[in-house]
């Protein structure tokens, strides 16, 4: 690995853990939800760097992030670290399976909705043990995550979108590729 | 970079999938909303354990002890909140009130759930052969 390489991975993955905090300041109608805004920078990483990028960053993004709230392997910790490697590497999987079938906006509805899940069925084992507590709250999150997934995929898009344009604008590409 | 450059990028999966998990949402919400029954007892949980089990129909002020100290839980008009916690976030005192489901305090380990008094909640009106 290059060590421009290790730059472009720290330096996303500070954003990753900025966006995840400002996020928690939104205020928001219903309490526990989130917009998953760290995502947008998981999916562009992968899409633009490939899988390891993205899995590098959500890693580094849990585990930072964690020490800042003080929850480190506490069980939001879990949640969130389980939920966050399950969502990655479902996007890995689509992305690597069927390249092109599916645009960031779809990427980053299977990412949510493996996200979703994956802390609803972990949430239930660390924490509720309530099947029906769960049930009732499923459909509600999934919806939810549907509309943020959307968004995010939206705004994951544009600025996949931005930095093809400004790489193939670089110096660099026109000395190597005239 | 704007969003108009983004329309032509959709893909025709990307709507299959979203109309797809709409539906199922969708339908989700339908059916809970039709097969959960109108809850008649508020039970709350401390650490997985059961603590109390209320009447929603009678108004109350509870306490509850969890590991980070006092839950204060109002049961009111067939409602059901939390008022006072001691967790840092205090999502569970934004949820407000409630009338079947359950408040979830993560940091003080407590469920409040409303719940029908029996398990098989729906007795059957008429059997018709």
């Amino acid at each position: 690995m290059l060590s421009q390489d290790n730059l472009r991975l720290a330096l996303l993955s500070a954003y990753a853990i900025a966006i995840h905090g400002f996020e928690k300041l939104i205020p928001t109608p219903i309490p526990w939800l989130r917009f998953g805004l760290a995502n947008i920078i998981t999916l562009t990483a992968m899409v633009m760097y490939g899988f390891r990028a993205g899995m590098t960053i959500t890693l580094i993004r849990v585990t930072v992030g964690s020490f800042f709230t003080g929850t480190f392997l506490g069980p939001a910790f879990l949640l969130s670290f389980g939920a966050g490697v399950v969502s990655t590497t479902s996007m890995g999987i689509v992305i690597k399976l069927m390249p092109r079938v599916f645009s960031p906006v779809g990427i980053s509805l299977i990412g949510a909705m493996f996200h979703n899940i994956t802390q609803l069925l972990l949430a239930y084992i660390v924490f509720i043990k309530r099947i029906e507590v769960v049930i009732i709250l499923t459909p509600i999150i999934l919806i939810i995550g549907i509309l943020t997934g959307v968004m995010n995929g939206i705004v994951s898009g544009m600025l996949i979108t931005g930095l093809n344009k400004y790489r193939s604008n670089d110096v660099n590409d026109v000395i190597v590729n005239p | 970079m704007r969003l108009r450059d983004l329309k032509g990028k959709i893909t025709p999966a990307d709507v299959i999938l979203l109309f797809l998990l709409l539906a199922i949402s969708i339908s989700g919400l339908i059916f809970i909303d039709n097969v959960m029954p109108q809850g008649t007892e508020v039970i709350i949980d401390v650490n997985g354990k059961q603590v109390y089990m209320l009447p929603l129909n009678t108004d109350k002020s509870v306490k509850v002890k969890g590991p980070l100290g006092d839950t204060l839980v109002e049961i009111r008009d067939g409602k059901v909140r939390i008022t006072e916690s001691p967790c840092p976030n205090k999502i569970c005192i934004k949820q407000g009130w409630i009338k079947r489901g359950a408040i979830v305090c993560l940091p003080n380990r407590i469920v409040v759930r409303v719940n029908s008094t029996k398990d098989g909640n729906r007795k059957v009106d008429a059997i018709t052969g």
